[in-house]
C-alpha cells in the first residue's frame, strides 16, 4: 500500500494500543488493595496520614471506570505517585536515575549493534570455516548465558580475583564525593561526559572503570542474538540470484558481500530491533541490580522487591509507552529503507 | 584465428552427500568469432554449468576438475586459458569482455538498488579510464570558459578534482582516490565519474529499447515488468561491449509475446555489435530463430554440433532426431522420447543415451563415442557413424 | 533416501546438535532419578526444599558429605542442583506447553478467519508485546505475590502473545495454498481444515521457536527467583540458589575465589540446560529448513 497511507494507518493504530497499555497496567493495579493503591496518588509523604481521605478523594472504592478516569488524569498531570523506596515522588525519582541508565545504554548499544552485525557477516561470508564455527559457538553460548550469572561471574573474577580492577556501582566513594562537590559541575549527570566537560581525568577513568563490567554483561546476550540473526539473513541473501549477477559483473568478493548482500541482509535485522530493545531493558534491570548500579533498572528492582506499587507500575507503564513508540519508529524506518515498501508493490 | 572460445576437456564434478556427480564430461566446444552458438538440451544436461565454467562461477560443492578454456579476446594476442589465469584477471574479464545474462531477471537484479545504479556499477568498474578522461575534459572545458565571478569560486575545487582524476588516469590502482572515496564529504569530488557513468547507463537503457529511460533508471526492479527487467539485465551485460555474451535461457520465464520482443532485440544487438553469443535454451524453436550453429547436449556431453539448417534438415544423432520428433506438430500425435533422463549419480556406462536409443549397438554400452566431423562442420558423437565418411576418430 | 536417514545425516554434519541432544537427555535422566542421585535425608519432609546441615551463614567448600559444598545457611548445593532439574523442566514445559496451546487457538482463529477478529486479536497482542517480558513478569509477580507458581502464571501471560502472532503468521503463509482450497472445496469444516491440513504443514518454525524458548523461559524464571520474586528461600530452584551467593562473591583477601561453588555450580547447570535446548532448537531448524540444507 502507498507509503503515506501506511504511515497514517500506523499512527492511527497507536492510539488504541496505547490505550490498551494503560488498561493493562490499570488491570494490574486492581490486584492491589485500595490502601496500597493510595501510593500512586500522593506526592508528599505526609499525605499518608490521612489514608481514608485519600481513598475518598481519588475514588478508590468507586466503580472501575471512575477510578480509571482519576488515574489517567493524574498521569497526564505528571503525577505518578510516591516511591517509598527512595522517598521521592516517582517522577523525580525516574528523572534522577535516568542518566545512569543512559550511560550504560550509550556504551552498550553501538557495541551490540555493530559488533553483532560485523561478526554475523563475517561468519556468513566464511561459512563452515573455522571462524564461522567459532562465532556460532560463541553466539550460542552467549545466548544461553543467564545475564545475572554472567554478571556475578565477571564480578567474581575481575573485582575479586583481580582485586578491585573493575568495581561495581557507578563510582568509587572518593570520586563520588568529587562529583558532588562544588568544584565539579554536573552538566549532564552522565559521569563520563561530565568528567570530560570538567576536564577531570581521574573521574573519567573511575567512571569508565566502573562501566566495563556492566556494559559487557549487558552486551553479550543481545550481541549474540544479533550475530545469529545476521548470519542467517546474510546466508539467505548470499543465495540469491543477484549475487551471482554481481560476481558475473566482475566485482570482487568483498564488494559483493558488503554492497549487495549486506543491505538486503540488514532488513530482517531492522525489523527485529524492537525485540532487541526489549532484551536490553530486561538486561538493564538485571545488570544494574547485580552491580548495585543505581539507575532506573536498580530502582525498579528495589520497588519490586519491596512491593512498592507506584514504582513498579510507573516503570512498566513508561516502558510500554516507550515500546509502542519505538516500534512505530522502526516500522517507519523499515518502510523507508526497503524500496518495495516505500514505493508500493508487495510488502514482504 | 577464427575461434573466439575454445573449450577442451572440460570436466566438472559435484561432491554431494549422495555421491559424486559427473556434471560435465570432457567437453570440447569451439565458438567462432561473430557467431551465435546455441546450446540445446533438456533441463539438467549441463548447459548452464558449461556457461558458468567459462566465467569460473562454479561454487562448491561443484568443482572444475580439469580442462582448459581458451579465449581469444584480441585477435593478435595469444589466447588465454580462462581456467588458468588469476582471480584478478578473470574478474577483469567478467562483465567487460565476457558477459552473462540469466534466466530470471527479477532475481538477477538487486531489489534495493535502482536500475540506473546497477547498470552504472558495471560501467564504473570496467570503463574507468574512459570516464576519467571524460571528466578531465569536462573540467578543462569549464576552467577554460569565461565564467561569472561566483562560478569562478569553484575553480579550486575543480583543480582538486582534476588532479585526482589525473592520478587515476595514470595509475588505475592509485591509493589517493580510494582514500578520498571513503571520506563522506570529500567523496563528492568523485561525483563526476558517477554522473558520467549514469549518463552512459541511461543511453544503454535506451539502446535496449526501454522507453523513458531516465525515469526507469531511477526506479527499482520491483517496479518494472518482467520484460523490462530482462532488458535492463541485457543493458547491464552489454554496457562494456563484451566480445562474448552468454545468454542462459533469457526468455524462458517471460510471456511469449515478450519473448519475441527480446529475441528481436538480441538479434538486432548482435548484428550491430561484433560479438559472439552463446545462447542456451531447451526450446528448439527459439534456437532455430537466432542461432548460426547449434550443439545438442545430453547428460553432460555433446552429441551433435552442426549449422542450424543442417541440423534441422539432416539430424544425425538419435537423440537429436528424437528431440525434433518430439516437437508437437498440429495434426500429429506428439512423440515423447521413451525412457527417463538418467540419474546424474548413476550415469549409464558408455554412451549416456544408449538405454533410450533406438539404434544402440553393443559397443554403445562400453565406450563413450568420440566426437568426429562427419561432414563439413557437422560433428557427431555416435558409434553408428564411426566407420563412415573418413572422419578421424578420437 | 528415507527422511530418518536424512535427519541422521544432518545431525552428523552438525555435531553441535548431537551435543544438544546428549545434554537434554542427561538432564532428563537426572530429573527422573533425582531421588536416587540425591536422596533426601531421613525425616526431611518436603523433597523440594533443600535440606540444611546447620545454620552457619558461611558457605562450606566441597567435601565428603557435600560434593558441591554448602551455601549460606548450610543448604546442600548438590541436592539443590540435582532436584533443581525437576523444577526447571516443570517451569519450562508448563509455560511453553500452555503458551503453545493458547497461541495455537488464538493464532489459528486470527490467521484463518482474518478480518475484524484478526485485527482485534493482533491489537491485543500488540498491547502485551509492548512490555519486555521480564518487566511484565515482575509487575505481575509483585501484584500476585512472590511464588514459583505465580512466576509460571506471569510468564504464561507475558509469553503467549508472541506465539499467537507466530502461529498466525504460519497460518497466513499456508492459507492460500492449493491443498487448503481443495480441502475447502471438499466441504471440510473449519476446524478440520485447520487441524488436519493447515497446522501440520505450518507449525514447524513455531516448534523450533518453542524449543529455543524453553531455555529463555527457564532463564527468566531463574532471574525472577534470583531477584527474590519467585521461588521461596530454600526451594530447589537454580536461580534462587544463586541469590544466596550474592554476599559471597568475593571471598576473604588472599582467597577471593573461596566461595566460587556457590555461584558457579548452579549457574553452570542453568547454562548447560539452556544451551542444550538452544542447540536442539538449532538442530530442528537445520533439519526442517530445506533452503539451508541440501542443494
Amino acid at each position: 500500500m502507498e507509503l503515506r497511507a501506511y504511515i497514517v494507518r500506523r499512527l492511527l493504530l497507536i492510539i488504541p494500543v496505547l490505550f490498551g497499555v494503560t488498561l493493562l497496567i490499570f488491570a494490574l493495579l486492581q490486584l492491589f488493595s485500595p490502601v496500597e493503591r493510595v501510593a500512586l496518588y500522593v506526592t508528599n509523604p505526609r499525605q499518608f496520614a490521612s489514608v481514608p481521605d485519600m481513598i475518598a478523594k481519588y475514588g478508590l472504592d468507586q466503580p472501575v471506570w471512575v477510578q480509571y478516569g482519576h488515574w489517567i488524569s493524574q498521569i497526564f498531570q505528571g503525577n505518578l505517585g510516591w516511591s517509598k523506596v527512595v522517598s521521592q515522588p516517582v517522577t523525580s525519582a525516574m528523572l534522577n536515575f535516568l542518566p545512569a541508565t543512559l550511560e550504560l545504554a550509550i556504551f552498550a548499544t553501538p557495541l551490540i549493534i555493530f559488533g553483532g552485525i560485523f561478526l554475523g557477516s563475517k561468519a556468513a561470508a566464511h561459512k563452515d570455516k573455522a571462524i564461522d564455527h567459532a562465532t556460532r559457538l560463541g553466539a550460542i553460548v552467549g545466548y544461553s548465558l543467564p545475564t545475572f550469572w554472567l554478571g556475578l561471574m565477571l564480578l567474581m573474577v575481575f573485582y575479586g580475583l583481580f582485586t578491585g580492577l573493575f568495581p561495581p556501582e557507578r563510582l568509587s566513594t572518593e570520586m563520588n564525593i568529587v562529583v558532588h562537590s562544588e568544584a565539579f559541575t554536573q552538566y549532564t549527570k552522565l559521569h563520563f561526559l561530565d568528567a570530560i566537560l570538567n576536564g577531570n581525568g581521574r573521574v573519567l577513568l573511575d567512571s569508565l572503570r566502573h562501566l566495563v563490567l556492566p556494559v559487557i554483561t549487558l552486551t553479550i546476550v543481545s550481541m549474540a542474538f544479533i550475530m545469529r540473526l545476521m548470519r542467517s539473513s546474510m546466508l539467505e541473501a548470499l543465495g540469491k540470484g543477484y549475487i551471482l549477477t554481481a560476481r558475473a559483473k566482475g566485482l570482487d568478493e568483498s564488494t559483493v558481500v558488503s554492497k549487495h548482500a549486506r543491505r538486503n541482509a540488514l532488513i530482517p535485522v531492522l525489523t527485529v530491533s524492537g525485540y532487541i530493545f526489549a532484551g536490553l531493558v530486561n538486561g538493564v534491570v538485571i545488570t544494574e541490580t547485580i552491580f548495585n548500579y543505581k539507575g532506573l533498572g536498580w530502582w525498579f528492582w528495589q520497588s519490586a522487591v519491596n512491593l512498592d506499587v507506584s514504582g513498579v507500575l510507573a516503570f512498566a507503564l513508561f516502558n510500554g509507552v516507550l515500546f509502542v513508540i519505538t516500534n512505530l519508529v522502526v516500522d517507519l524506518l523499515y518502510a523507508r529503507i526497503d524500496p518495495r515498501v516505500r514505493l508500493g508493490g508487495k510488502v514482504t | 584465428m577464427n575461434e573466439l572460445l575454445t573449450i577442451r576437456n572440460l570436466t566438472v564434478k559435484f561432491y554431494t552427500y549422495d555421491g559424486v556427480v559427473q556434471a560435465l564430461d570432457n567437453l570440447d566446444l569451439d565458438i567462432k568469432q561473430k557467431e551465435t552458438f546455441g546450446l540445446v538440451g533438456e533441463t539438467g544436461c549441463g548447459k548452464t554449468l558449461t556457461a558458468l565454467s567459462i566465467l569460473r562461477l562454479i561454487s562448491p560443492p561443484g568443482r572444475i576438475e580439469s580442462g582448459s578454456i581458451y579465449f581469444n579476446a584480441d585477435s593478435g594476442d595469444k589466447p588465454i586459458d580462462l581456467l588458468a589465469i588469476g582471480e584478478e584477471e578473470i574478474r577483469a574479464i567478467r562483465g567487460s569482455k565476457i558477459s552473462m545474462i540469466f534466466q530470471e531477471p527479477s532475481s538477477a537484479l538487486n531489489p534495493v538498488y535502482t536500475i540506473g545504479d546497477q547498470v552504472s556499477e558495471v560501467i564504473l568498474l570496467h570503463r574507468r579510464q574512459e570516464l576519467v578522461n571524460k571528466a578531465i575534459e569536462a573540467i578543462n572545458a569549464s576552467l577554460a570558459r569565461r565564467n561569472s565571478f561566483v562560478n569562478t569560486l569553484a575553480n579550486p575545487i575543480r583543480l582538486a578534482e582534476r588532479s585526482l582524476y589525473q592520478k587515476i588516469a595514470q595509475n588505475p590502482h592509485s591509493l589517493w582516490p580510494r582514500i578520498v572515496g571513503r571520506i563522506p564529504l570529500v567523496r563528492r569530488l568523485l561525483q563526476r565519474l558517477k554522473n558520467e557513468a549514469k549518463k552512459m547507463a541511461i543511453s544503454m537503457l535506451k539502446e535496449v529499447e526501454i522507453p523513458d529511460s531516465e525515469r526507469v533508471a531511477r526506479q527499482y526492479p520491483h517496479q518494472l515488468s518482467g520484460g523490462m527487467e530482462q532488458r535492463a539485465v541485457i543493458a547491464m551485460a552489454l554496457a562494456c561491449s563484451p566480445r562474448f555474451l552468454i545468454a542462459d535461457e533469457p526468455t524462458t520465464s517471460l510471456d511469449v509475446t515478450i519473448q519475441d520482443q527480446i529475441l528481436e532485440l538480441l538479434r538486432r544487438l548482435k548484428s550491430e555489435r561484433e560479438s559472439s553469443v552463446l545462447y542456451i535454451t531447451h526450446d528448439l524453436g527459439v534456437a532455430a530463430q537466432i542461432c548460426d550453429r547449434i550443439g545438442v547436449m545430453y547428460a553432460g556431453s555433446l552429441c551433435e554440433i552442426a549449422r542450424v539448417d543442417d541440423l534441422y534438415a539432416n539430424p544425425l544423432h538419435p537423440y537429436t532426431k528424437a528431440l525434433l520428433a518430439a516437437v508437437p506438430k498440429p495434426g500429429e500425435e506428439p512423440h515423447a522420447i521413451g525412457g527417463i533422463v538418467p540419474d546424474p549419480l548413476n550415469l549409464p556406462s558408455g554412451c549416456r543415451f544408449h538405454p533410450r536409443c533406438s539404434r544402440a549397438i553393443g559397443i554403445c554400452r562400453e565406450h563413450i563415442p568420440p566426437m568426429h566431423e562427419l561432414a563439413p562442420e557437422h560433428f557427431i558423437a555416435c558409434h553408428n557413424y564411426q566407420g563412415e565418411t573418413g572422419g578421424s576418430s578420437c | 533416501m528415507t527422511s530418518l536417514r536424512y535427519m541422521l545425516y544432518q545431525l552428523r554434519k552438525n555435531p553441535l546438535s548431537i551435543i544438544g541432544i546428549v545434554i537434554i537427555l542427561t538432564f532428563i535422566i537426572i530429573a527422573i532419578f533425582a531421588p536416587i542421585i540425591a536422596p533426601p535425608p531421613e525425616g526431611h519432609i518436603d523433597p523440594y526444599m533443600i535440606p540444611r546441615y546447620g545454620y552457619s551463614p558461611i558457605p562450606k567448600p566441597p567435601s565428603e558429605g557435600h560434593i558441591f559444598g554448602t551455601t549460606e545457611g548450610q543448604y546442600d548445593v548438590f541436592y539443590g542442583v540435582i532436584w533443581g532439574t525437576r523444577s526447571a523442566f516443570r517451569v519450562g514445559l508448563i509455560v511453553i506447553g500452555t503458551v503453545l496451546a493458547i497461541g495455537i487457538v488464538l493464532g489459528s482463529i486470527a490467521g484463518y478467519f482474518g478480518g475484524v477478529i484478526d485485527e482485534i486479536i493482533m491489537r491485543i497482542t500488540d498491547i502485551f508485546l509492548a512490555f519486555p517480558i521480564l518487566i511484565l513478569a515482575m509487575a505481575i509477580t509483585v501484584a500476585l505475590g512472590p511464588s514459583l507458581d505465580n512466576v509460571i502464571i506471569a510468564l504464561i501471560i507475558a509469553s503467549w502473545p508472541a506465539y499467537a502472532r507466530l502461529i498466525r503468521g504460519d497460518i497466513l503463509a499456508v492459507r492460500e495454498e492449493d491443498y487448503v482450497e481443495a480441502a475447502r472445496g471438499m466441504g471440510g469444516s473449519h476446524l478440520r481444515i485447520i487441524t488436519r491440513h493447515i497446522l501440520p504443514n505450518s507449525i514447524y518454525p513455531t516448534l523450533v521457536m518453542a524449543s529455543l524458548d524453553i531455555g529463555a523461559v527457564v532463564i527468566t524464571a531463574a532471574a525472577l527467583s534470583f531477584l527474590g520474586l519467585g521461588a521461596p528461600v530454600g526451594y530447589v530452584d537454580w536461580g534462587q540458589m544463586i541469590s544466596w551467593s550474592r554476599n559471597w562473591i568475593v571471598g576473604p583477601p588472599g582467597n577471593p575465589l573461596a566461595y566460587w561453588y556457590t555461584v558457579t555450580i548452579p549457574g553452570l547447570f542453568i547454562l548447560f540446560f539452556v544451551l542444550g535446548w538452544n542447540l536442539l532448537g538449532d538442530a530442528f531448524r537445520d533439519i526442517l529448513d530445506p533452503r539451508l540444507s541440501r542443494k
